[in-house]
């Protein structure tokens, strides 16, 4: 007996063959003694599971089963979320995480602003005041740490006034 | 650990509050000034008349050969050294008619008075960081001229 025909003996027992083919398979199992034994035999399996099932009943209505399992559900779950509450250390860290990763970016900044002297001077804050006369001249040589004034009178007549001619000294 | 992790935080916080006063200490600490001022004579004579002169230092003398002077030699008259503390002015008699007043304004500014005869003739403020140097000059007879240079060593 080939695998079809073994389903169609199960689809039998099942009554799921349709009436043609059921009284195909009846006749077929008046005359061969073997697919009746199989037949039996699938019957009693059948039989054992059925009745080996437990048959559980709810001393309540299916409704009301369910809606006290989705209410104990919902009383557990604010509970849950309780126990997960932050505490102060947690806070704390939380808090400290962040506020000390600002705060290094400040230090580090104001090192910074204080070490190079930011506030303080540059090059450009350079203000002269000519006291005699005002054409001179300043050059500047950044590279080197340089800066000329080359100022517009001569020693003898300025910074060595009345005094004899080249002396500034 | 969580006790741990907020101890260690607040080491951090105050190494850093600590660094950063001592750097604002320190800063504050080192705003006094020390300042060379060198009369120099430039010309391109070999040698000086006077035998009191002296050639400029060589480290003087490359700064100088980094301008646009045309004098071939630089020979030092006379060299103060100023320690002015931030905020104050200190006064350096060069020669007999020339006189250099440098005021330490904030540690980083500098306000240069150029003195003839006791009298002002020119005035300049700028920023003189350590190791930089301002040079005044002007022209002189015979083709020569007059130089102050002001280093700032401190």
């Amino acid at each position: 007996m080939d695998f079809d025909t073994q389903l169609k003996l199960q689809a039998f027992l099942d009554g799921e063959l349709p009436e043609v083919e059921a009284r195909e398979v009846a006749s077929w199992l008046a005359r061969d003694a073997g697919a009746t034994g199989l037949l039996n035999e699938l019957r009693n399996t059948r039989k054992a599971m059925k009745d080996s099932e437990p048959n559980v009943r709810l001393p309540e209505s299916r409704e009301f089963y369910w809606s006290k399992i989705e209410r104990e559900i919902q009383r557990l779950e604010p509970v849950a979320q309780t126990t997960q509450s932050v505490s102060p250390f947690e806070f704390l860290r939380r808090l400290l995480m962040p506020v000390s990763a600002f705060a290094v970016l400040v230090v580090a900044g104001l090192i910074t602003y204080i070490q190079l002297g930011l506030g303080g001077s540059s090059h450009s804050l350079e203000t002269e005041v000519a006291m005699a006369n005002s054409s001179a001249f300043t050059y500047h040589d950044y590279s080197a740490g340089m800066t000329l004034v080359w100022l517009p009178f001569p020693a003898e007549n300025e910074l060595a006034k009345n005094g004899p001619p080249a002396t500034i000294q | 650990m969580r006790l741990k992790f907020v101890f260690a935080n607040l080491v951090v916080w105050l190494f850093a509050v600590f660094f950063l006063f001592a750097t604002a200490s320190a800063r504050a600490a080192s705003g006094d000034m020390k300042i060379e001022a060198t009369l120099i004579w430039a010309t391109n004579d070999k040698s000086d008349p006077n035998p009191n002169h002296k050639p400029v230092a060589p480290k003087i003398r490359e700064k100088l050969k980094e301008l646009p002077l045309k004098w071939a030699n630089y020979f030092e008259v006379n060299k103060v050294t100023l320690d002015i503390p931030k905020g104050e002015s200190r006064k350096g008699k060069l020669s007999d008619k020339c006189e250099v007043e440098v005021k330490n304004l904030d540690g980083a500014q500098v306000e240069v008075a150029l003195l003839g005869k006791g009298d002002p003739v020119w005035k300049r403020v700028q920023s003189l960081p350590k190791g930089e140097v301002l040079v005044f000059g002007g022209n002189a007879q015979n083709a020569t001229a007059w130089l102050v240079a002001l280093e700032r060593i401190k």
